[in-house]
């Protein structure tokens, strides 16, 4: 991508674009990569990261992360907080799948002791957390049941069965959103979302098995304060989001928010920027709407969790309990949320968009769980499931630069149809078992989609992030089974 | 009911699917796209004809009308787990208001080649154009 001739460079990882760059930015754009990075992003990030800058109350800067790629109005990988008066709040800057996240959780086991079960488990977990088209959960509610998951989140399934009582406090925002308003979500949204939780969907999501990476434990004594005791204990991550139930409401809100624009008096420059000020009965609205899916996602990782548990107990003869499955925690990356900053020494309410984006507040921060407030918050970060993922930390400077936010994964640069004609679903498959990692898919043309080479270097990323300080490694976590929708 | 005319879009979204769709009528344009749509989700050629649904639906344009009937048909697949073969759609003159009937089956992944769980339309380039020649034209993207 050409990079624009204004554009400054304000220190190794950090390019900013001026206002001056387009008509109409109320605040400059901020890029955090690598000089090859930036080079190598597609030429939608420019625009989009602008685009956002001219959204009305927009306070500080339009960020990209490392990771940022073309989204639907808003980048993928894009940070973005709002006055809450003056500001508006836009479905473009969260994504379609409402709270789509990532959950680690861990084992006391050691790469040697699961290696021989891989494929049992993988097997077992195939069956007990269904994924691909159109497919249901076993978990059965009525409607009032699911409002109570909209409102309450990983609450409602540690009260009825689908976890421990301190799951919740190891979640972000303690496993549910505050302000969730079951009234403002259509039926058709319940409707689709009632029957999904514990489902893993399709695409680019998975759960997976992993194994700390001996070579790249990069900081141990932060590690064991996330029960990370050896340099090849066995993990389990988790990344889906709020299934047809989060993107229903996006459809829904999208709608409304088209034709709400022209009464506030609001241009876009793309339709998917569409966006309501946060204080109008359809900012309110959306809010309390976006909030249910976001809790239903936090509730459908959880179930999910469950299920893993299960199928643990089950393959290795020991209750969860007694192979230490805590969850290590749970991050959001698509998600706004009424958050306080710092904004030139004052103390501010804002609406924090991070889309493709996570959370990486630091030490000493109220919203970190007790148990991490004195480091920071873990950073969970996927890859694509050849290449493994990354644990990192919050850190105090991002907090003071970009609302304590980092980059969320790696970034497709292949199109799925591309992927598929280059890649053979059944050899992949192959290919990666003589690796060491035992994959199972719903299909195996959506196996060929998601093949590592199809995916940004997500190193490149973590070290990116690390280098402007904005989250600090921890670990490399290597993938050894995976299934994928 | 025609044949089909659409063509995926590779380069538009690299994370999902996009495509362009064309006929000689509303009609047929949106029976082009409800085609589209179900290609990206299943091999239509596993699908059987074993039951038939009729769906009315109006909104405030033939834009309104397109998003919401494809966003209507990812629904009925979450909710009612039904993907559909054949589609007959009649659209009003004004492109406010349609009439289709559909034929297909509950989804079975014995004997379906299921591919892509399609979750939303997007308003990416979304919208359907008049051609010189008369024709209609539509693209649209699919949140994969």
């Amino acid at each position: 991508m050409p990079v624009p001739p204004q554009t400054k460079q304000v220190s190794d990882v950090v390019w900013e674009i001026p206002t001056s760059y387009k008509e109409g930015m109320n605040v400059p754009a901020r890029i955090y990569a690598t000089k090859k990075l930036l080079e190598g992003m597609d030429q939608g990030v420019i625009e989009q990261v602008t685009n956002v800058a001219s959204l009305p109350g927009i306070v500080k800067y339009s960020y990209a992360m490392a990771d940022a790629h073309w989204g639907y109005g808003f980048p993928i990988g894009g940070v973005a907080a709002f006055d809450p008066e003056k500001g508006v709040i836009s479905p473009g800057g969260i994504g379609f799948d409402v709270n789509c996240g990532m959950r680690l959780i861990r084992t006391n086991l050691r790469f040697q002791d699961v290696k021989p079960k891989v494929k049992e488990l993988v097997d077992l977990l195939f069956k007990l957390v269904p994924a691909g088209v159109g497919v249901k959960g076993s978990v059965r509610i009525n409607q009032s049941q699911f409002e109570e998951v909209m409102r309450h989140g990983v609450k409602w399934c540690a009260e009825n069965g689908y976890g421990w009582a301190d799951d919740a406090s190891m979640v972000e925002e303690g496993g549910f959103i505050k302000g969730a308003n079951p009234s403002k979500v259509s039926a058709q949204a319940s409707s689709r979302g009632i029957s999904q939780m514990g489902t893993l969907g399709s695409g680019n999501h998975y759960l997976e098995i992993q194994v700390v990476d001996p070579a790249r434990y990069f900081d141990p004594k932060m590690g064991k304060h996330f029960g990370l005791i050896h340099d090849d204990q066995v993990v389990i991550m988790v990344h889906c989001g709020s299934r047809g139930f989060g993107h229903q409401i996006g459809s829904d809100y999208l709608r409304i928010f088209d034709g709400a624009m022209k009464r506030y008096g609001i241009a876009v420059r793309d339709r998917e920027l569409a966006c309501a000020p946060f204080s109008s009965k359809e900012g309110e609205d959306y809010y309390g709407a976006m909030a249910c899916a976001a809790n239903m996602a936090f509730a459908n990782r959880q179930v999910i969790v469950h299920r893993i548990r299960d199928a643990f107990q089950t393959v290795f003869h020991r209750e969860s309990e007694a192979l230490d499955m805590h969850i290590i925690y749970d991050v959001c990356h698509n998600i706004a949320k009424v958050e306080e900053h710092d904004v030139d020494g004052v103390r501010r309410k804002l609406v924090v968009h991070r889309k493709g984006a996570t959370r990486s507040f630091g030490p000493g921060e109220r919203d970190v769980p007790a148990l991490y407030r004195d480091v920071g918050q873990p950073v969970i970060i996927g890859g694509s499931m050849e290449t493994g993922s990354y644990l990192l930390l919050g850190t105090e400077k991002a907090m003071n630069e970009t609302f304590g936010s980092t980059a969320h994964g790696s970034g497709r640069t292949m199109s799925r149809t591309a992927a598929k004609r280059q890649v053979n679903g059944q050899e992949l498959q192959k290919s990666m078992e003589k690796r060491g990692i035992y994959v199972k898919a719903a299909t195996y043309d959506g196996l060929a989609e998601e093949a590592g080479m199809a995916y940004k270097d997500i190193s490149e990323v973590v070290e990116t992030m690390d280098l402007a300080g904005i989250s600090r490694k921890v670990a490399a976590l290597r993938p050894i089974g995976n299934i994928k929708g | 009911m025609t044949a089909a005319r659409f063509r995926f879009l590779p380069d538009i979204a690299l994370a999902d699917i996009a495509f362009a769709a064309s006929a000689d009528s509303l009609g047929e344009l949106f029976e082009s796209c409800a085609a589209a749509l179900t290609t990206t989700m299943v091999d239509r050629r596993t699908l059987r004809a074993k039951l038939t649904k009729e769906v009315e639906m109006k909104a405030e344009d033939s834009d309104g009308l397109l998003y919401d009937f494809l966003t209507q048909l990812i629904i009925m697949k979450d909710v009612d787990s039904l993907l559909f073969k054949r589609f007959t759609i009649e659209v009003s003159k004004d492109g406010k208001s349609l009439r289709c009937k559909m034929t297909g089956e509950p989804i079975d992944r014995e004997s379906q080649a299921l591919r892509n769980d399609v979750k939303a339309v997007t308003m990416h380039m979304f919208g359907i154009n008049r051609g010189r020649s008369g024709s209609w034209d539509a693209t649209v993207v699919l949140d994969i």
